[in-house]
């Protein structure tokens, strides 16, 4: 278990900064909520976090390690992302779609190795699909789509997990188990950064949070603080974050 | 105007002419034309054979290829058309001869321009020959020499016929497959030089290496090896199982011998005899 | 993991072993299975035995290498692409490659250097397969058969141009041959020119397996599972160049078998795209070799093109394939 440290990164694309000179640090085993209005930089930051774009200034480590030293293939067996809107181009079966996950433990030749079809059958009943397993991806629904991409993104038990807007789309119900089993990861020791719209969820779920507006970094520091008048400032919108017994809302003007 | 009377006999005739062969117009000029054209590869070889070169005005591109003509050497002096109408309009020639394959189109813009014009047909035997080339010397003024040439056919046909080569069994291959059909030209020398032709008559495709691997024919008729090609027909030509199998066993016919009816075939047909028997003499 | 990979391989090869014996046996000449076995190992100069050891086992040997080269990079192509209408056919790398060998052939080159052939060829496939991937991550599949179509029709424009002017005067009648394939009359000199390069492609084709079943998932998720995407790009890149660029060379583009072998078999399957790569090459080499069969066994008129007997297969199939998709797709 590490910390995700991200060093005055910048990141520009087509002559626009996208991001600039965001600090960072996702601390180990805690979950942190990347928030942030449409445009803010939050998907960036995500994929900077995960390894998969290199910034134009500034440094990503883990556990004091340069991201970009480490090869791709065992940093792809301790770190999980997931991008928005996922979508799977062929109709494999459920079960496929999460041994997937695995891609980066197959040996040079050959199949998986027996033992990994345990951890499989794991993933698959976490997640409530075992009744699904054969069913082909591409006939899901969203709830269901977004309960496979998950267990696909944890299958391996990785040590950190990168997750872009895991619940959109979602009716309540499936959001709020989606938010659970981001929730359990944390418990469980992986490191969680997850970009989410839904405030309210993200509050109720979140150690941590990251506010983003127009690439730069407003706020970083535990959820509990995130009060009023940082919500107003980042979305430009009158706000009321009320904290009580049955758990966090955050209701608008 | 009568011109459109006039026009209609020889059009007639000339229209004749595109389905059987050799029974050619005469022109209404002199008798002895000084700029003499030829708009055909075949009417090239007769125009060149019977006049020298100063009275010839023009021939085609192709009476320069040694691959298509056996008097390439002598055309190499003569200014050459591409067999165009416009062509004869520039040279303003004393005396066209074209060839019934020559379009109606042409023809008949030909008549219109005026021009003393001789339609000759394309020779496909002996007979047909000997009437073509009187009709040309006829219309150039060279009937001696129309004689001569004939007389000389004649004399190497007789030759042939008294002692034809050894009957060893042959075909033609190439690049479309089996050739030398029965009645082509390529026939007739084989056949007057004394060969089997066993190519002829046989039903089904022309182009099946199997066929021909069964005919199995003791001589394989090649064309002039000097002028290959490259293209996708060297796999059926050159197949190197036919290559191999017929690789000393070969008999050539250039194209430049057969593809127009001359009468310098009883020559050919002499030279294929001389193989024939080479051949025979080697095997024996 | 499933057995059923094994299993379907297995029975593929079954029948392209049984469609091989039926492809020496028939032709003109038919042989009789008695006669096959002293053809192919006897040393004497039987009718029988040329024919099948000159004539049909190189033709049979190329049709299987050609028909699997051509299942294998469709396969290929449509899990790189995520498009179901990828295939080296339609993106127009078997026209780009014919362009590249005629060009060799008809101007003097291959005589030579016979080696010209596919090299030309590989390089006409290559600028095609290249600017087809580039289009295929920007565009959409319009964009993308589009795009093919209309390197198909330069490229045919420019095969013509060049046989027009090529000095051989019968060269433009051979136009046919290049732009519907055949394998008529091939022998054992054009399996030694073009068979190291389709063995050399499909080596580099088939190592691509494991990232065409990651990107089932989507680039980004592809990469964050470790997959090399550039790599992986250059592989099909290359082994398609490498591969369907000789076997264009030396019998013209066929088209169609790189669509329908990969469709016709991934849903035996699963769908998992890695799992469609050695069953697509089989198939193509099946369709090949069924379709050369059908081509010397119809006696209508003048010989029957390769292309067009898998175009009497495909183009249907291609059809029904885009109206599935319609159906299917939003």
């Amino acid at each position: 278990m590490s910390d995700l440290m991200l060093a005055a990164v910048t990141v520009r694309r087509g002559g626009r900064t996208v991001l600039a000179d965001a600090s960072v640090t996702f601390a180990a085993g805690r979950l942190t909520a990347v928030i942030g209005p449409n445009g803010a930089g939050k998907s960036t930051l995500l994929a900077v976090a995960a390894g998969l774009l290199s910034p134009d200034a500034g440094s990503v480590t883990l556990g004091g390690e340069p991201l970009a030293t480490v090869n791709a293939r065992a940093l792809a067996r301790r770190r999980a992302f997931l991008p928005q809107n996922p979508a799977i181009a062929w109709p494999i079966s459920v079960e496929r779609v999460v041994a997937l996950g695995l891609t980066a433990h197959l040996p040079a030749f050959g199949d998986l190795p027996r033992r990994y079809g345990g951890a499989i059958d794991l993933a698959l009943a976490r997640h409530d699909l075992t009744s699904l397993r054969h069913r082909a991806a591409t006939e899901l629904s969203g709830g269901e789509l977004a309960r496979v991409m998950l267990a696909r993104a944890t299958v391996g038990d990785p040590e950190l997990l990168l997750a872009d807007e895991p619940t959109a789309g979602l009716d309540p119900r499936h959001a709020l188990d989606a938010a659970a089993q981001l929730r359990a990861r944390a418990d469980a020791g992986c490191t969680v950064v997850v970009a989410l719209h839904d405030l309210s969820l993200a509050l109720r779920i979140a150690d941590d949070v990251v506010a983003l507006k127009g690439g730069r970094v407003m706020e970083a520091g535990a959820a509990a603080n995130v009060d009023d008048a940082l919500i107003a400032e980042l979305y430009d919108v009158d706000a009321r974050v009320t904290r009580d017994c049955a758990g966090v809302v955050v209701r608008f003007a | 105007m009568g011109a459109a009377g006039a026009l209609v006999r020889p059009m007639l005739a000339a229209l004749c002419l595109a389905g059987c062969s050799a029974a050619p117009t005469v022109p209404r000029s002199s008798g002895r034309p000084v700029r003499v054209m030829s708009m055909n590869g075949c009417t090239d070889q007769l125009v060149l054979a019977l006049l020298p070169r100063e009275r010839i005005a023009s021939v085609t591109t192709l009476a320069r290829d040694p691959e298509y003509s056996l008097l390439a050497a002598r055309a190499r002096a003569i200014p050459t058309n591409r067999g165009l109408a416009e062509d004869v309009a520039s040279v303003g020639p004393d005396l066209v001869v074209a060839s019934s394959f020559t379009s109606p189109a042409q023809l008949a813009m030909l008549r219109r321009l005026g021009f003393p014009m001789l339609v000759v047909g394309d020779p496909g035997s002996p007979e047909a020959i000997r009437r073509a080339v009187r009709a040309v010397a006829a219309a150039v003024g060279e009937r001696a020499e129309g004689e001569a040439l004939v007389a000389g056919m004649d004399r190497d046909l007789a030759e042939l016929a008294r002692a034809p080569g050894p009957p060893l069994a042959v075909a033609a291959w190439g690049e479309e497959g089996l050739g030398a059909p029965a009645g082509s030209l390529a026939d007739t020398v084989l056949t007057a030089a004394g060969a089997h032709n066993v190519g002829v008559g046989r039903g089904g495709r022309a182009d099946s290496i199997e066929a021909l691997l069964a005919l199995s024919p003791s001589l394989l008729v090649t064309g002039d090896p000097r002028f290959r090609h490259p293209g996708r027909h060297d796999d059926l030509a050159f197949h190197p199982a036919i290559a191999r199998r017929w690789r000393a066993r070969t008999l050539v016919l250039p194209e430049a011998t057969v593809i127009c009816g001359t009468p310098f075939i009883g020559r050919v047909a002499l030279a294929i005899r001389a193989q024939l028997r080479a051949a025979a003499a080697r095997r024996g | 993991m499933s057995a059923r990979p094994p299993l379907l391989v297995a029975m593929l090869a079954g029948l392209l072993l049984v469609a091989a014996a039926a492809s020496l046996l028939a032709g003109e000449l038919w042989i009789r299975p008695s006669e096959v076995g002293a053809a192919l190992f006897g040393h004497g100069e039987t009718l029988a035995g040329m024919v099948v050891r000159e004539l049909r086992l190189p033709r049979l040997v190329l049709a299987v290498l050609v028909g699997g080269i051509l299942g294998l990079s469709g396969a290929v192509l449509q899990g790189l692409t995520r498009n179901p209408l990828a295939e080296p056919g339609l993106l127009g790398v078997s026209a780009g490659a014919s362009l590249g060998a005629v060009l060799a052939i008809y101007y003097g080159l291959s005589s030579v250097l016979p080696i010209a052939t596919p090299l030309a060829g590989l390089t006409g496939a290559l600028l095609v397969t290249g600017v087809a991937l580039l289009l295929a991550r920007g565009g959409g599949t319009v964009t993308l058969i589009l795009a093919g179509a209309a390197v198909t029709s330069i490229a045919g424009a420019g095969i013509s141009l060049a046989l027009n002017l090529a000095p051989n005067p019968y060269a433009a009648y051979e136009i046919m041959t290049w732009l519907l394939g055949s394998l008529a009359d091939r022998s054992w000199d054009q399996v030694a020119l073009a068979a190291p390069f389709i063995l050399g492609g499909g080596a580099l084709l088939l190592p691509t397996a494991r990232a065409l079943d990651a990107l089932a998932l989507g680039e980004a998720q592809a990469r964050s599972l470790g997959i090399d995407l550039g790599r992986t790009r250059l592989l099909a890149l290359f082994g398609t160049a490498l591969g369907v660029g000789a076997a264009t060379a030396v019998t013209g583009a066929v088209g169609f078998v790189g669509l329908v072998a990969p469709h016709v078999v991934r849903p035996l399957v699963s769908h998992r795209p890695a799992a469609t790569l050695m069953p697509a090459t089989l198939a193509g080499g099946l369709l090949v070799v069924l379709a050369d069969l059908v081509t010397r066994l119809v006696h209508v008129g003048p010989e029957l093109k390769l292309g067009v007997v898998t175009a009497l297969v495909g183009a249907p199939f291609f059809l029904w394939l885009v109206l599935h998709l319609r159906r299917t797709a939003p």
